[in-house]
């Protein structure tokens, strides 16, 4: 027997699941069944912490970009809530929730929280930037959207061999597969914006470029980690030191993707390597570079000189 | 606020988290990505042979591990106590990974590992003795620094020597002595280069030692490299001086006049590289700690804050954790339905109630004019102590209650204490700032 609560929600053992997650659940099993059934529940409550800490900190605004950045941030709790928890049985799971809440926001600057980031194009790159963080597919990716680097390039620049190029390609090709759309599905840009977007960078490139060029530090400082202990800038030199003895390449594709000015540095000193010999900028691609898709760096496709590329290339988009 | 197009987000968020396991599960392993804290801290490796993966974090522990794929499913993580250690263990594929974290409070240590399931093959492979890993690609070779090249050379110049050791025999023959000491001497050049080039190394490292605190990283390798490099060195001291013995053996057949003066010069070179190892050592080691005091000055800084906000989330974890285990698990099942109130400092000095000697954490804040001693005092007098320097006019203070002592009650009477202003518990931070 099951009887029906009042809001609809079943009952079992006698008591709703909301009561349940207040109680001790001894073992793995347990908590991946309980959690299983009550993540409506679980997203909710993190949802409320994460709008208590917006509120507390002075950067709530009632609209729904707030609702949604919300809904982000306890959708990632909780993501992580479950795969943790199972490891902290026996536990009270909305305690754990609670405590595991707690110690994010209690990091240094947990959210990405800057008012200029809730325009269309600014939760574009929040959302990429900060998949990245965890995506190695979308850390590559980010040299394509944000400089419009092809693979082939990226291989270059970052200087890689036979191996490490083929991981590169299967970074591109599953984040044209699904690690896009589902980057833009978990950020929450509904089909319209992106429309809007790309409609944006066909008939105004350069201002939306300019744009990206200014919400780039903002963005990049808050989401590249491990500084300044592990990864800081280096000097050109150093650079220089580190592709010429052949070392650090996770250095590479993580400060790189993450540091506009390192990028454009590297960038122009190896760009015999890399281009044709255009001045590598900021040329931001909304939709992941199609299969087999070649396109004009540096230049070739921005600023409108030659606007006949960019609508070539994407009428070749959507006819694919 | 509701609106059709928050529900529709809502719900493909709910769909995502749903899909989770199964993502998680799909997964093959390949590379996976090792993040700390939240930050990337490095790759795994799971087609290599043995293939685990290991990390040492300086000033803060590893309080949060996370293994993602490539494309950044979740695959497994734990939260791990500020000091302690914690293991787990996530099934990947066909295999598993262990995962072990230990820490200390001002650092920790963490250990990955991923194992295949033994399938039938190996099996069968280990029954007719063949060789277990015969079928895993051979470790992929790591990055060659320049130095492996200096390495190559040492070596030869101990071969150099070797020769020497063997040719005496037929230069006592022919007695061609000059010739003798030239080789002789080409050796102990060589190995002269070796120490120079060291020495220039070392150099540039004490140029870069300015940015030594944000590249601290890079020149931890260098050091590493370094110590490998002295180490070498010292081998061939070893070699050179074992050849030393073995010519002096060969030698006690021939003319003692030939014999004595080949032994000094071996001598000479055998001292010569002996004394620039130590000179190479102490200056290594100056390197070194200056280097540390400067990552560790600049660290400590920030982490001081860090660990202050992390302590107190992590006490919620403790008593949610210490709450769990006191309560046998048929007395929770068999609990009435109760009203579930939320968590507030409350509900956790209720729990406090529950868990045995537990230690207990509140913020007080003082009167005006409240001298340092006399905070120091009262702190004493309740057995507690201070964590961290006071933030926004409060201080977080520890003590450990008696088991029947309600916190309620302890916190009435710290109350009625003259200088005291106000008391209150609160998870993560100081109240109202
Ligand atoms: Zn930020
Ligand atoms: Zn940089």
């Amino acid at each position: 027997m099951s009887p029906k609560m009042p809001d609809g929600r079943t009952m079992r053992d006698g008591q709703p699941v909301s009561a349940r997650l207040n109680n001790v659940v001894t073992t793995e099993r347990e908590f991946d069944e309980l959690v299983t059934k009550s993540l409506p529940e679980l997203l909710d409550r993190a949802t409320s912490q994460t709008k208590r800490f917006l509120r507390e900190t002075n950067q709530w605004g009632d609209d729904i970009t707030h609702e949604k950045l919300a809904l982000r941030w306890g959708y990632e709790l909780v993501e992580r809530f479950v795969v943790f928890g199972r490891t902290e049985v026996p536990c009270r799971p909305f305690f754990l929730l609670d405590s595991l809440i707690a110690k994010s926001f209690s990091q240094p600057d947990p959210l990405c929280y800057h008012k200029e980031l809730l325009t269309p194009v600014g939760r574009f790159l929040d959302g990429l930037a900060s998949r990245a963080v965890v995506s190695r597919d979308a850390l590559i990716a980010l040299f394509y959207h944000f400089y419009g680097f092809s693979q082939a390039h990226v291989v270059k620049l970052l200087g890689f061999g036979q191996a490490e190029s083929q991981r590169v390609y299967k970074n591109f090709e599953r984040w044209r597969q699904s690690g896009w759309q589902r980057t833009m599905n978990e950020t929450g840009l509904s089909g319209s914006e992106i429309e809007i977007l790309e409609q944006e960078l066909r008939t105004r490139p350069d201002h939306l470029n300019n744009e990206v060029d200014r919400l780039m530090p903002v963005l990049q400082s808050h989401y590249r980690k491990s500084e300044p202990e592990h990864y800081p800038c280096l000097s050109e030199q150093k650079w220089g030191q580190l592709f010429h003895d052949d070392y650090g390449h996770d250095y590479r594709v993580w400060h790189l993707a993450f540091c506009r000015d390192c990028f454009l540095e590297v960038a122009d000193r190896r760009h015999a390597e890399v281009s044709n010999g255009l001045k590598p900028q900021v040329n931001l691609h909304i939709h992941p570079l199609k299969k087999g898709g070649v396109l004009a760096l540096f230049g070739g496709d921005r600023g409108g000189r030659h606007h006949g590329n960019t609508r070539a290339q994407r009428l070749s988009r959507t006819s694919a | 606020m509701e609106t059709p197009e928050l529900n529709d987000y809502r719900a493909h968020l709910l769909d995502a988290l749903d899909d989770q396991p199964r993502r998680a599960a799909e997964e093959r392993p390949g590379f996976l990505q090792v993040l700390v804290n939240h930050e990337r801290i490095g790759t795994l490796n799971c087609a290599q042979t043995d293939p685990s993966f290991a990390y040492t974090a300086r000033e803060r522990s590893i309080q949060h591990l996370e293994l993602r794929s490539e494309s950044g499913a979740l695959i497994g993580g734990c939260v791990a106590p500020e000091a302690g250690q914690k293991s787990v263990r996530v099934p990947v594929g066909k295999g598993s990974l262990t995962l072990h974290v230990q820490n200390h409070f001002d650092g920790g240590s963490l250990r990955v590992q991923y194992e295949v399931a033994p399938g039938w093959w190996s099996q069968l492979a280990t029954a007719i003795g063949l060789p277990a890993g015969a079928a895993v690609a051979s470790t992929q070779a790591s990055p060659v620094w320049s130095m492996t090249t200096a390495f190559a050379q040492v070596v030869l110049a101990v071969g150099v020597v070797a020769l020497l050791a063997e040719r005496i025999p037929v230069w006592i023959g022919s007695e061609d002595r000059a010739h003798q000491l030239e080789e002789e001497l080409a050796a102990r050049q060589s190995t002269q280069d070796q120490i120079d080039q060291v020495h220039r190394q070392l150099a540039q490292l004490v140029e870069s030692q300015a940015a030594a605190t944000a590249v601290s990283r890079t020149e931890q390798d260098r050091i590493a490299q370094l110590n490998t490099l002295i180490d070498t060195v010292a081998h061939t001291q070893q070699r050179l001086n074992a050849q030393v013995v073995a010519v002096q053996e060969d030698l006690k057949t021939v003319k003692t006049d030939v014999a004595q003066e080949v032994q000094t010069g071996m001598r000479v070179a055998a001292s010569a590289v002996e004394a620039d190892r130590e000179l190479v050592r102490q200056d290594l080691q100056a390197v070194k700690s200056v280097n540390e005091t400067l990552v560790k000055q600049v660290a400590l800084l920030e982490s001081r804050n860090r660990e202050l906000h992390a302590r107190l989330a992590l006490t919620s974890l403790e008593v949610a954790k210490a709450n769990a285990s006191s309560k046998p698990a048929v007395v929770a099942k068999n609990e009435p339905p109760k009203e579930t109130p939320a968590p507030t400092a409350v509900a956790v000095s209720d729990n406090l109630r529950e868990a045995d000697r537990q230690a207990f954490m509140f913020w007080v804040a003082f009167q005006d004019g409240t001298t340092e001693k006399s905070i120091e005092d009262l702190v004493q007098e309740l057995n507690g102590i201070k964590k961290g320097p006071m933030k926004s006019g409060w201080y977080s203070v520890e003590v450990n209650l008696p088991n029947p002592e309600p916190p309620d009650r302890f916190l009435e009477s710290v109350k009625r204490a003259k200088i005291v202003k106000s008391v209150v518990t609160s998870k993560a931070m100081p109240p109202a700032q």
